[in-house]
C-alpha cells in the first residue's frame, strides 16, 4: 500500500492549459477556413493553394526553430525525442505561426513570412525564457518585422487595394462630407462587406462576423476574458464615435456620423481579430481582472491615435506592442487585494479613459478631413480654348434641319505637336442652334486621360445646350491632360457656334 | 460578471451521490481509542486521567487552559492505558490519551443539561465553554468566542453549506438530529441576539431544505436561504457577501453577522438537552478509492485504517489519503491517525500525477480567489524572494481553499506559493 503525499487541494478542473491551447488553434483554423473560402471562391484556388503553403511554411519555421532551440539549450546536447515533443508541447509555437500568418496578406512574399515567423518565436518568445515568460505577443513582433523590413514586398495587383489601405491613404481615415463618405464607402464596400469581410485583406483579419461569433464561444469556454475585447472594441467605439460628433461627421444610409464612422473603424483592419486573439493572450496580458480592462482601454486609445494620427496605416498591432511594455507597470500599480483595489482601478481606469478621449479629440482636431475636390467649369472664356486652333473639315445638311459637322480642334496633343488635333462629330439643329450630340472619333490626346472625354456623363452636358448660350460645361477630374482634351471638345463646339454666326 | 473583479467562486463537481442517500454506519469495535490533547494549535493540556483509571464516555480527562478553556471527554468507557505520541492529522507529533475500549459504552452525564430557554446570554456562553464546544466546520476553534465578543448582531448564519466535494456528514447529522439541531439553532440566535437566524444550504439539495423549512416552521427568526452551489460556499466570508452584500476586515462580527456549521449546532444542541460533550463524530469516508464509500458514525480518536477496513478498504495500491474533503484536507502518508473532533471526512483519491507545464499568467487563480488575492503575482514574489511584494499582496490572507490550484489550468501548485509566502512572512514578522 503507498500513500502518496500532495501539497492540498487533491483535486484539479477539467480545463487544461493544453486544451486552451488546443480550442484556441481549433479556433484559429476556423478563421483560416473562411479564408479559404473567400479566395477560393474570389481568385480561384491558385490562392488557396498558396494561402496553404503559407501557413505550412510558417508551421515549419516555427517547428524548426523550437526544436533547433531545444536540442542546443539541453545540457547533454544529444537528441531525444521524448524531450524534444515535451518541449514542443508545452511552447505552443504553431499558436505564434498561425496567428502570425493570418494577420499576413496572400501576397506577402514567403521569405518575409519565413523570416517574420523566426523572429517571434525566437527572439520574441524563446530568448526570453520561452512559453509563460515572453513580454511581447510573439505573433505582434513577427508582424512588426514585417511592417519594419518587407513593407514594399507585400503588394499584389489583384489583391492590393485593401479598404484598410484606401481608407488609410486616400481618406486620411476622416471623412466629414457625404458625398464623399458615399464614394468612400463605394470604394470599400460598405459596412456590410466590412462585417462580411468578403474582401481581401490581411488572411485571418477581414471577417468581423466569423472573428466575433468564434470570440463569443472562446470566451464562453473560458479561454479568452470577455473583459479584453469587450473593454477594446467599446472603447474604440466611444473614442471615434467622440471624434465623428466633434468634426461633424456627415450620416451615411441614414446612420449618424457617430454610428457608421466607429463601426468603420471597428470592422477595418486587424481590429477585431486583435481583440479576439491578440488582446487576450494571457502571457502578455495582466493578470488581475483590473489591470486587464486597464490594458484593453490603453491599448483602443493607442489604436485610435496611431490611426488617424501616426504614419502609419494600421494602429492595432503597434498598440498591442506598446501596452505589453505597459504591462508590468499595471501590475504594479494593482498590488494587493483585489476587493480593496476595485476604487483604485476604477480611477486609474477614469483617468486614463478621460487622458486617451482628450489626446485622441486633440489628434481628431488637426487632422484634415478628405473634401470633395473642387469642381473645374470650362467655357469659351478660358484661356486655353481660345488658344486652341480648330477647323470645320466638313458639314452635312441631314433630314430634320440637322447638320452634322466634323470639326478637328487641337488638345492635349498639340501641346507638343501643334499638328496633332482631336476629330469630333457635332451634330447640331439648324433651326434653333441646339447641340444634339457631340461625339469624339478621334482622340490624338495622351492614352487615359485623353480617353475620359469618350466618357458620356461627360458628353452628355452638351446635349440640348443652345449655341446662343455661352458654352460651359463640369469636369470632374482635374487630372492635366485630361481637361485639355475636355478644352478641346469645347473648342470644337466653339468652332460650329462661329460657323452658324451666334 | 464585473468588470474590475473575477467570480470570487467556482462550482466544483460534488459527487455527493456517491454518500448522501447510504443510511449511516456505526462504528464501535475498536479495541483503543487515541484522543488527541490538543486544542487549536495549543498542546498544553491539563490531564486528569493517569493510567489505570477507568473512565465513561463522557468522563472529562484533560482541559486546555491556554488562551481559551477546552474541556476534552472520554469517547468510550474502559481503561486509560497512557499517553503516546503519535502523528495526528493535522500533520504535527501530538500527545494522545489511550484509552482501551471496554465496548460497553458506559455513558456519565459530562455536566447538567440546561433548558436555554431560561437561561440567559453569559450563562448560556459560559455553558458552550465548558461543554468544549468548539466549530466542527473544520477549524476547531472554540465556539463560544464568537458570542463572548458578539454585538448588534443582524444575522446568525448557520452554514449547512457543506461546499468540499464528496462530505455528506453535515447533511446525514442534520436528518438525523432534527431536535438537536433546532434546539442549537434557537440557543446560538439566543446568545447572539440576534434578530434573525438563517440557515444557509446549496441550492442544489432541495430535499434538505424541505427538511429543514418543515423543522423551522413556527421558529420565528429562523429561516431557510438556498446558497449557490459553488466552492467556497461554505467560507463565511463567502456566506456573508452572498447573504448579506457585505465585506468585512478580519471577523464578521463586524458586519453584524455570526457564522456558525451545523453540526457545531447539533452539538451544542446535545450538550443542552443530554450533558453530552462532543465524543462521537460523523464522518463521510468517500473517494473514488475506497470501496464502500458512505458515512459512519465513530468515537473521537479511533484510527482511520480500522474505519478504512470498516468501509471495505482501498480499491487501487497508490492513493492519496486526506484527512477531510480533496479541498482543504491534507494528505497523510500513512493510515494509523486517529479522528479528531473536528474532523468531518476522509477522502481516499486514486494517485494521478497532475501533468503541468508553465505558468500562461491566465490569472484564473486571481479571478477567482475568494479572498480576492492574486496567487499569480504571490508566486512571483516567492520565486524572487520578494518579501515586500509578498507582504503588499497580503499573502498571509489566504485561507488556503484551494481554489487557486484547482482552477490552475497549468495544473501548478499555486496554493502551495502561497503558503510559502505565509511561513516566510510569519517568519519575518517573529
Amino acid at each position: 500500500m503507498k500513500f502518496t503525499f500532495n501539497a492540498s487541494p487533491n483535486l484539479r478542473q477539467s480545463q487544461s492549459t493544453k486544451q486552451i491551447m488546443l480550442e484556441l488553434t481549433i479556433a484559429l483554423l476556423a478563421v483560416f477556413g473562411f479564408s479559404l473560402i473567400y479566395y477560393n471562391s474570389v481568385f480561384g484556388s491558385s490562392y488557396a493553394i498558396q494561402e496553404i503553403k503559407l501557413m505550412l511554411l510558417s508551421l515549419l519555421v516555427a517547428l524548426i526553430t523550437e526544436i533547433a532551440f531545444s536540442f542546443f539549450t539541453k545540457k547533454d546536447k544529444t537528441f531525444d525525442l521524448n524531450y524534444v515533443k515535451t518541449f514542443l508541447s508545452g511552447s505552443f509555437g504553431w499558436v505564434t505561426a498561425i496567428i502570425l500568418t493570418l494577420m499576413c496578406p496572400i501576397s506577402i512574399p514567403p521569405y518575409a513570412l519565413a523570416v517574420a515567423t523566426f523572429f517571434s518565436i525566437f527572439f520574441a518568445k524563446l530568448v526570453f525564457g520561452g512559453f509563460g515568460s515572453n513580454i511581447f505577443n510573439p505573433a505582434a513582433v513577427g508582424r512588426a518585422v514585417i511592417f519594419a523590413a518587407f513593407m514594399g514586398a507585400a503588394t499584389d495587383v489583384v489583391t492590393g487595394a485593401t479598404p484598410t489601405g484606401v481608407i488609410a491613404s486616400e481618406y486620411n481615415w476622416l471623412v466629414v462630407n457625404p458625398e464623399m463618405i458615399q464614394e468612400m464607402m463605394n470604394e470599400i464596400g460598405g459596412i456590410s462587406t466590412l462585417f462580411k469581410g468578403w474582401y481581401p485583406g490581411a488572411m485571418g483579419e477581414t471577417s468581423a462576423l466569423v472573428i466575433l461569433i468564434i470570440g463569443v464561444i472562446l470566451a464562453y469556454r473560458q479561454v479568452i476574458d470577455w473583459r479584453v475585447p469587450v473593454v477594446y472594441l467599446g472603447s474604440i467605439f466611444i473614442l471615434t464615435a467622440g471624434v465623428a460628433v466633434m468634426r461633424g461627421v456627415g450620416s451615411y444610409e441614414g446612420l449618424p456620423g457617430f454610428i457608421w464612422y466607429p463601426l468603420v473603424h471597428i470592422l477595418t483592419g486587424g481590429v477585431v481579430f486583435g481583440a479576439v486573439f491578440m488582446l487576450t493572450d494571457p502571457v502578455t496580458s495582466p493578470t488581475s481582472a483590473q489591470g486587464r480592462c486597464i490594458f484593453a482601454l490603453g491599448a483602443a486609445i493607442f489604436t485610435v491615435l496611431i490611426r488617424i494620427k501616426a504614419n502609419l496605416p494600421e494602429g492595432c498591432l503597434y498598440s498591442i506592442l506598446l501596452m505589453n511594455m505597459l504591462t508590468p507597470m499595471i501590475e504594479k500599480g494593482l498590488e494587493g487585494k483585489q476587493l480593496a483595489l476595485r476604487k483604485k482601478a476604477t480611477i486609474i481606469f477614469s483617468v486614463v479613459a478621460l487622458v486617451g478621449l482628450g489626446s485622441v479629440l486633440l489628434a481628431g482636431s488637426v487632422i484634415e478631413a478628405k473634401e470633395p475636390a473642387p469642381k473645374v467649369f470650362i467655357s469659351t472664356s478660358d484661356k486655353d480654348v481660345n488658344k486652341f486652333e480648330a477647323k470645320i473639315v466638313s458639314k452635312e445638311n441631314q433630314d430634320g434641319g440637322l447638320i452634322l459637322y466634323k470639326v478637328d480642334a487641337q488638345g492635349y496633343a498639340s501641346l507638343e505637336k501643334a499638328d496633332q488635333f482631336n476629330s469630333f462629330d457635332i451634330l447640331v439643329n439648324e433651326k434653333d442652334g441646339a447641340i444634339v450630340s457631340v461625339v469624339p472619333t478621334k482622340v490624338v490626346d495622351t492614352e487615359y486621360v485623353g480617353d475620359k472625354i469618350m466618357n458620356t456623363a461627360f458628353l452628355d452636358q452638351f446635349k440640348n445646350k443652345k449655341l446662343s448660350d455661352k458654352v460651359e460645361v463640369e469636369v470632374n477630374d482635374a487630372v492635366t491632360g485630361a481637361t485639355f482634351s475636355s478644352k478641346s471638345t469645347v473648342r470644337a463646339v466653339e468652332e460650329v457656334r462661329k460657323d452658324l454666326g451666334y | 460578471m464585473s468588470l474590475f473583479r473575477g467570480a470570487m467562486r467556482q462550482h466544483i463537481k460534488g459527487h455527493k451521490e456517491l454518500t448522501e442517500h447510504e443510511d449511516v454506519f456505526e462504528l464501535k469495535d475498536t479495541k483503543y481509542v487515541y484522543i488527541p490533547l490538543l486544542s487549536g494549535s495549543s498542546t498544553k493540556l491539563d490531564v486528569f486521567v493517569k493510567e489505570g483509571d477507568k473512565v465513561c464516555v463522557g468522563t472529562k480527562i484533560a482541559v486546555c487552559n491556554e488562551r481559551n478553556i477546552v474541556p476534552i471527554f472520554s469517547s468510550v468507557s474502559g481503561t486509560v492505558k497512557g499517553i503516546e505520541k503519535r502523528m495526528h492529522s493535522s500533520l504535527k507529533p501530538v500527545e494522545h490519551l489511550v484509552i482501551e475500549n471496554d465496548g460497553e459504552y458506559t455513558k456519565v452525564k459530562s455536566f447538567e443539561p440546561l433548558d436555554y430557554k431560561k437561561a440567559d446570554r453569559n450563562i448560556l456562553i459560559d455553558f458552550m465553554m465548558n461543554a468544549g464546544i468548539i466549530g466542527l466546520g473544520g477549524a476547531g476553534f472554540p465556539a463560544y468566542i464568537k458570542y463572548k465578543f458578539a454585538k448588534n448582531v443582524e444575522r446568525l448564519i448557520i452554514n449547512a453549506v457543506e461546499c468540499e466535494p464528496f462530505i455528506t456528514a453535515d447533511y446525514k447529522m442534520i436528518q438525523s438530529h432534527k431536535e438537536e439541531f433546532l434546539t442549537g439553532v434557537l440557543a446560538m440566535k439566543k446568545m447572539a441576539e440576534a434578530k434573525e437566524a438563517v440557515i444557509a444550504i446549496k441550492k442544489t439539495h432541495p430535499d434538505l431544505i424541505k427538511f429543514c423549512q418543515d423543522a423551522v416552521s413556527g421558529c420565528e427568526g429562523v429561516s431557510v436561504v438556498a446558497v449557490p452551489d459553488v466552492y467556497p460556499m461554505g467560507w463565511e466570508r463567502v456566506l456573508v457577501r452572498e447573504l448579506m452584500h457585505k465585506e468585512y476586515e478580519k471577523l464578521p462580527g463586524e458586519v453584524g453577522a455570526v457564522v456558525n456549521n451545523a453540526t457545531t449546532a447539533i452539538a451544542f444542541g446535545k450538550a443542552l438537552l443530554y450533558g453530552e460533550g462532543i465524543v462521537s463524530k460523523t464522518l463521510t469516508i468517500s473517494g473514488n478509492a475506497i470501496k464502500k464509500p458512505q458515512n459512519v458514525t465513530v468515537p473521537v480518536g479511533m484510527p482511520v485504517n480500522e474505519i478504512i477496513e470498516a468501509c471495505g478498504g482501498y480499491t487501487c495500491e497508490d492513493v492519496k489519503l486526506i484527512a477531510g474533503g480533496p479541498m482543504m484536507g491534507k494528505t497523510i502518508v500513512n493510515d494509523k491517525f486517529v479522528i479528531d473532533r473536528n474532523m468531518n471526512a476522509i477522502t481516499v483519491l486514486a494517485n494521478q500525477p497532475f501533468d503541468s507545464v508553465a505558468c500562461l499568467r491566465c490569472g484564473k487563480c486571481s479571478d477567482h480567489c475568494p479572498a480576492g488575492l492574486q496567487p499569480v503575482r504571490i508566486a512571483q514574489a516567492v520565486k524572487t524572494k520578494d518579501k515586500v511584494a509578498m507582504a503588499k499582496l497580503c499573502a498571509n490572507e489566504c485561507i488556503e481553499c484551494g481554489l487557486c490550484t484547482y482552477i490552475c489550468p497549468s495544473r501548478l501548485n499555486v496554493t502551495e506559493n502561497v503558503r510559502i509566502a505565509k511561513r516566510q512572512l510569519m517568519m519575518t514578522k517573529k
